[in-house]
């Protein structure tokens, strides 16, 4: 194993991860958090705060960055939804961030289950805002229209790596269906918020980042994040490097002078870590 | 009262770990959410806190040890 550099040290408390692991035991809720063994899990629950992970822990894709386990996911739970909006009222959430496994078994690929979460959330959460990190639900639109139509404040999807290594990244993907997402939320519903992210130290040049950013921009993207890929196992995409605090510094200055609205860049920056920051930043130009 | 600080449990399919370095000696006064000791895992180090204040009694582990999860990895006489 390569060693680590100094900023990828994270804290970690037991008794505060405990507590949250605890409540969604009791109410049979998973976390992207736990289920994609985030470097930041021990900073966000000891926050009490978490990324719900709908419709089970078992995904039917099998992408060679993630951690999530490849399988036969179970059908839908129907309190899913309840149980959801129950964690985040107890938890105090502001803003609740919503993802999933990818469902290609659903005819929906799952979409009517975010749209009942964010529904839930809105009943029993009044004021919570919701972001739904959803997968590209085969570019089906009547699928996205079922999300868009719960109306979330935030949209996100992620790109994941530049053009050039998306088929050995994401091999069940594609770089212009996930574009494809973001284009058309963002024309189906000029006031939704759209976000996305990709990783860094999978291989990818600057040329291709410069790039991917204007792709990503030309959907009318509002909020990127850019973070570094860690390894989840020898078994994984190979890491290539480790960008340093600085690469992110100048990155995020790219991105804001092409015209992003709002940039999380930082080594372990994540798709939902201290996602209503970015909400904050924007939300009030609406 | 002494209590025991166990080598946690980072990620779900992990069984144990290796504890990089220690960040308190025997006999520091520590106090709860203080970092305790170091793990590497595949994806980073974790600085693990002591979850209580007192006096760090006993390094159970030396730095380099594999730990199996929940085995503990250090007494502290507890305030």
């Amino acid at each position: 194993m390569e060693k680590k550099p100094e900023w990828l040290k994270v804290r970690y408390n037991q008794d505060a991860v405990n507590e949250v692991a605890a409540l969604m035991r009791d109410l049979k809720l998973n976390t992207v958090c736990k289920e994609a063994n985030c470097p930041n899990l021990g900073e966000c629950y000891q926050k009490h705060t978490s990324t719900f992970m709908i419709l089970g822990s078992v995904c039917t894709r099998n992408c060679r960055f993630c951690n999530v386990t490849t399988g036969h996911p179970l059908p839908p739970d129907p309190e899913e939804p309840m149980n959801v909006a129950r964690a985040a009222k107890k938890l105090n959430l502001r803003h609740v961030v919503l993802t999933c496994s990818t469902r290609d078994d659903l005819p929906d690929g799952g979409a009517e289950q975010f749209a009942k979460c964010v529904r839930a959330i809105r009943e029993v959460c009044p004021g919570t805002t919701v972001e739904t990190l959803i997968s590209d639900m085969k570019g089906d639109h009547a699928a996205l229209d079922t999300v868009i139509a719960a109306h979330p404040e935030v949209l996100n999807h992620n790109v994941e790596t530049v053009k050039e290594l998306q088929a050995a990244v994401r091999p069940q993907a594609r770089y212009e269906r996930s574009l494809g997402v973001l284009r058309y939320c963002k024309e189906k519903d000029p006031t939704l918020l759209t976000k996305t992210g990709f990783m860094v130290g999978l291989g990818e040049t600057e040329e291709q980042i410069g790039r991917l950013m204007d792709d990503i921009l030309e959907t009318g993207c509002d909020i990127l994040t850019i973070g570094q890929y860690l390894q989840p196992s020898p078994q994984h995409y190979p890491l290539a490097r480790y960008a340093t605090p600085e690469d992110f510094a100048r990155w995020k200055e790219l991105a804001l002078s092409k015209g992003f609205r709002h940039v999380a860049s930082a080594p372990l920056a994540r798709s939902s870590y201290k996602a209503w920051e970015a909400l904050e930043d924007v939300h009030d130009l609406y | 009262m002494e209590k025991k600080i166990n080598m946690p449990k980072l990620a779900p399919e992990m069984e144990s770990g290796v504890l990089c370095a220690w960040l308190k000696e025997e006999g520091d006064t520590i106090a709860a959410g203080e970092p305790l000791f170091e793990i590497e895992t595949n994806k980073v180090v974790n600085q693990v806190e002591a979850t209580v204040s007192g006096v760090l009694k006993k390094q159970l582990a030396e730095e380099g040890d594999t730990v199996c999860v929940d085995t503990a990895v250090a007494v502290v006489e507890a305030e």
